[in-house]
């Protein structure tokens, strides 16, 4: 019987033929007995307009909270809100400290990017998909910063400047560079001053115009940049002999879509480059050298191997 | 009204109407994905708050799949590990109570015991396709929406749905 076919029953999609035949077999009534009882379910009970005041009451608590002006949903008396302020004065003098030693984070949605100034006016540029996070406390003493995803910095002068990964770290002295680790990618590109990477307790001194790559635990061999910033600065993304795989993880994050394949080699090297603005293009930027067909149906992309039908 | 004119969901008459509009089925689903009734609708009523403090940033348009994001990332969070034990209402067996046979709703009432035991064990996605389908009465391509997949995977979760089910209260 063709896919899914209990799916389409339901949905009144068989034809007679498949109907009639699909009521000849001995499950049929075990179906039909639980789409019987299945209708006479209720769902847990839902007032929107209980839930709505419900949640205004949480705003307005918030709201009294960070004091955002122009967000306010005002419900409450002037009463209670008099015992509010009091309460809140209490917890700015306790929580006064306490949010001074909480890290910093600054992350980025898929299909978004953004620029971060640091306390030394180092400038941080993130990709889409990404997290950077750092102590502003401790920065004076030690500029470290976590990072998940993808970053361009642009390191003022001063002390050590160093960006942990979960798969390596790099050191700097006043520079541009470049760093991204994915899973199991992991590649850094200095574009000015020198750089040090130690990735599986090996160093690595990068020059300005160099890259160092790893993919899977691996080291691998690649030329330097072609530019003085990275791609994605100028909204593409170009990669020069990359498995196909993480091309079009980069495409799910920079187009926020879901990619599926069928019957596609993943570890296919690819080279080239795609716009980050135009799906359409990039669509075909990525699917043309890599003899591959796709389909585009709204928030989902399927890449098919050009043989296969 | 009409909120596509507007670029974001910082008016309250926009904010009200998407929650009004959305809340309930994004309640219902995720209730029906981890059976919990109190903590659905928390991460509800959070990821909601979330969407008025990041107002500027999302579109009428993507506010129900920003909330339901949200809402399941939540929920995903707090409580990976725990087991599903859902009750369901099932009030339509005692509306029929004058027509039938004590023997009969008896049977039913069992039936309906091995039905809500089989939908326990089944699969988070596949339990919330289904029942969004069956009780809530949604389209394929509304919970695809929802979901972030393509409706031929919805109609797969259906249809191994359905198959469980059977496979589970036939005892195979």
């Amino acid at each position: 019987m063709k896919e899914n076919y209990l799916a389409k029953w339901l949905n009144n999609e068989l034809s007679e033929a498949e109907l009639a035949a699909f009521k000849e077999t001995a499950e049929y009534a075990s179906y039909q007995r639980i789409i019987e009882a299945s209708a006479r379910m209720e769902g847990p009970a839902y007032d929107p307009a209980a839930a709505y005041n419900d949640l205004k009451a949480k705003l307005t608590d918030r709201n009294s909270e960070n004091k955002k002006a122009g967000k306010v949903i005002q419900m409450r008396p002037l009463r209670k809100l008099m015992a509010i302020a009091a309460a809140i004065v209490l917890m700015i003098a306790v929580s006064f400290w306490f949010v001074n030693s909480q890290d910093e984070t600054v992350s980025t949605l898929y299909a978004q990017s953004t620029t971060h100034t640091l306390p030394d006016a180092s400038e941080i540029i993130l990709n889409a998909g990404s997290e950077i996070t750092y102590s502003k406390k401790k920065w004076n003493k030690e500029r470290v910063v976590s990072l998940e995803g993808e970053a361009f910095f642009k390191v003022a002068k001063g002390e050590k400047f160093s960006v942990d990964t979960d798969l390596g770290e790099v050191w700097v002295l006043g520079t541009q560079f470049n760093v991204e680790q994915r899973g199991d990618y992991f590649e850094v590109t200095c574009y000015e001053g020198l750089v040090r990477v130690n990735f599986a307790r090996v160093e690595k001194e990068l020059p300005a115009g160099s890259s160092f790559l790893a993919i899977n635990g691996k080291v691998i061999p690649v030329e330097g940049p072609n530019a003085d910033v990275p791609s994605w600065l100028n909204q593409e993304s170009s990669f020069k002999s990359i498995p196909l795989k993480y091309v079009l993880e980069e495409f799910e994050r920079q187009f926020d879509i879901e990619v599926e394949t069928r019957g596609v080699d993943l570890n296919q090297l690819f080279t080239g480059t795609f716009s980050n603005t135009n799906k359409e293009l990039a669509l075909q930027s990525i699917s043309s050298p890599s003899r591959l067909t796709y389909d585009l149906d709204g928030e989902n992309v399927i890449f098919y191997a050009e043989e296969t039908p | 009204m009409n909120i596509e004119n507007h670029d974001n969901v910082c008016q309250e008459e926009v904010f009200s109407f998407l929650f009004n509009a959305h809340s309930k089925a994004i309640f219902r689903s995720i209730f029906y994905k981890y059976g919990n009734e109190e903590k659905a609708y928390d991460v509800v009523q959070e990821a909601f708050v979330k969407l008025w403090e990041h107002c500027t940033k999302v579109t009428p348009e993507k506010a129900k799949s920003y909330v339901y994001t949200i809402a399941n990332n939540n929920y995903l969070n707090v409580l990976k590990a725990e087991k599903v034990r859902m009750k369901y209402n099932n009030s339509g067996l005692e509306k029929d109570r004058t027509q039938e046979s004590p023997e009969y709703l008896l049977e039913e009432k069992e039936f309906q015991q091995k039905l809500d035991n089989a939908l326990n064990n089944l699969p988070e996605n596949q339990r919330q396709t289904f029942l969004m389908n069956r009780v809530e009465g949604k389209k394929y391509a509304e919970i695809a929406d929802l979901e972030g997949v393509s409706v031929k995977a919805i109609e797969k979760r259906m249809h191994l749905a359905l198959k469980t089910l059977r496979e589970t209260i036939d005892g195979i």
